[in-house]
């Protein structure tokens, strides 16, 4: 199997990052970032069903690509302690 | 059965919990209300920094609702560039509303809080950039429209604040989406900050005053940063706090004329 032109995994990236923004999916708050050849998706989601879509979506955008996961669900439990502001 | 009381704040103190950017959708109903459950403990009131939905529809906004409906605290919001996304963000304000929320753009709300007087002034604010790093309102019609709409969010800001000032508040909240300082954004690519925040939402909260500005919208960013004229700034995001909300205790010391 040939290696993908580099420009090209460039533009498929792109092309994630821009449906993930999108209508369907809404998510901003995510890292699409090469590694080595590798295509690494950083950053904290709302849920870890999020999470499977986001991860479902971008493995069929980057089909070819190793996907790295690193995608974290936010805590939804009440602080341990307060700052205190002076 | 209530929960056993927790320590009560010293005297003089105002404790504020907030978060923003929760996104919820139907699919996440119930997902924050147990922590929420908990504020009458530990918190005076629960602001709400924007995008409270996913794609800013009513049906997302009824499960916001439910989520902060009779929590026993005060709830304040600002609605974030996703409500906005369904053309829907007056049923969305009306929808939160119904719940007791009181939904501020370019409007401010007092509380007496065991005798002091608190009061948030809120707007959504908009992008733009930062000083020396922001867009013009030159040229094509687009671009000036982009730049109008974040004077616009600043002086709705302004207005909000100076409505504090005249309340004689003792403590004054700004509470935005879009962040008013760079130093929030730390954890965010460099080059997108101009579509993360304002040095005019700062340029407002300085100008008029405030003990503490909080904001949502950098999922990437960081806690905590000041503006230039020194006051704090908390990026709640709920990304970024990694819980059901961040708490601030306030002290309160009547306001003077300022720095
Ligand atoms: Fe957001
Ligand atoms: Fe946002």
């Amino acid at each position: 199997m040939s290696e993908p032109a580099t420009h090209e995994v460039e533009y498929r990236l792109a092309r994630l990052r821009d449906r993930l923004a999108g209508d369907d999916v809404a998510e901003l708050g995510v890292r699409v970032e090469l590694r080595g050849a590798a295509v690494l998706l950083s950053g904290t989601v709302p849920t870890a069903a999020r999470r499977d879509e986001i991860l479902r979506l971008a493995r069929i955008e980057l089909a070819g690509l190793t996907v790295f996961d690193d995608l974290a669900s936010a805590s939804t439990d009440a602080p341990e302690r307060m700052e205190e502001l002076p | 059965m209530t929960p056993a009381p927790a320590a009560r704040q010293p005297d003089g103190a105002v404790r504020v919990a907030a978060v923003g950017d929760i996104h919820l959708s139907p699919d996440c109903a119930g997902l924050l209300r147990p922590a929420f459950a908990t504020l009458p403990e530990c918190a005076d009131l629960l602001l709400l920094a924007g995008d409270l939905t996913r794609h800013g529809t009513v049906d997302e906004a009824v499960v916001v609702a439910d989520e902060v409906r009779d929590l026993g605290v005060p709830v304040v919001a600002v609605l974030g560039n996703h409500d906005y996304h369904s053309d829907q963000e007056a049923d969305i304000t009306r929808a939160l509303a119904a719940a007791g929320v009181s939904v501020l753009e370019g409007q401010s709300v007092t509380f007496s809080v065991a005798g002091h007087t608190v009061g948030v002034a809120g707007a959504k604010g908009f992008c733009g950039g930062f000083a020396g790093r922001s867009a013009g309102a030159f040229g094509e019609p687009e671009m000036k429209a982009w730049v109008r709409t974040a004077h616009i969010g600043a002086e709705r800001l302004s207005t909000a604040l100076e409505e504090l000032s005249a309340d004689r508040c003792e403590v004054r909240i700004a509470l935005t989406h879009f962040s008013p300082v760079p130093d929030t954004l730390a954890g965010e690519p460099v080059e997108i900050y101009p579509f993360l925040g304002s040095y005019l939402l700062a340029e407002a909260i300085d100008a008029v005053g405030a003990d503490l500005a909080v904001h949502g919208h950098a999922h990437l960013g960081t806690e905590h940063g000041r503006t230039a004229g020194g006051v704090r700034v908390r990026n709640v995001a709920q990304p970024v706090i990694d819980r059901a909300f961040a708490l601030y205790q306030l002290p309160v010391h009547g306001h003077g004329s300022g720095m």
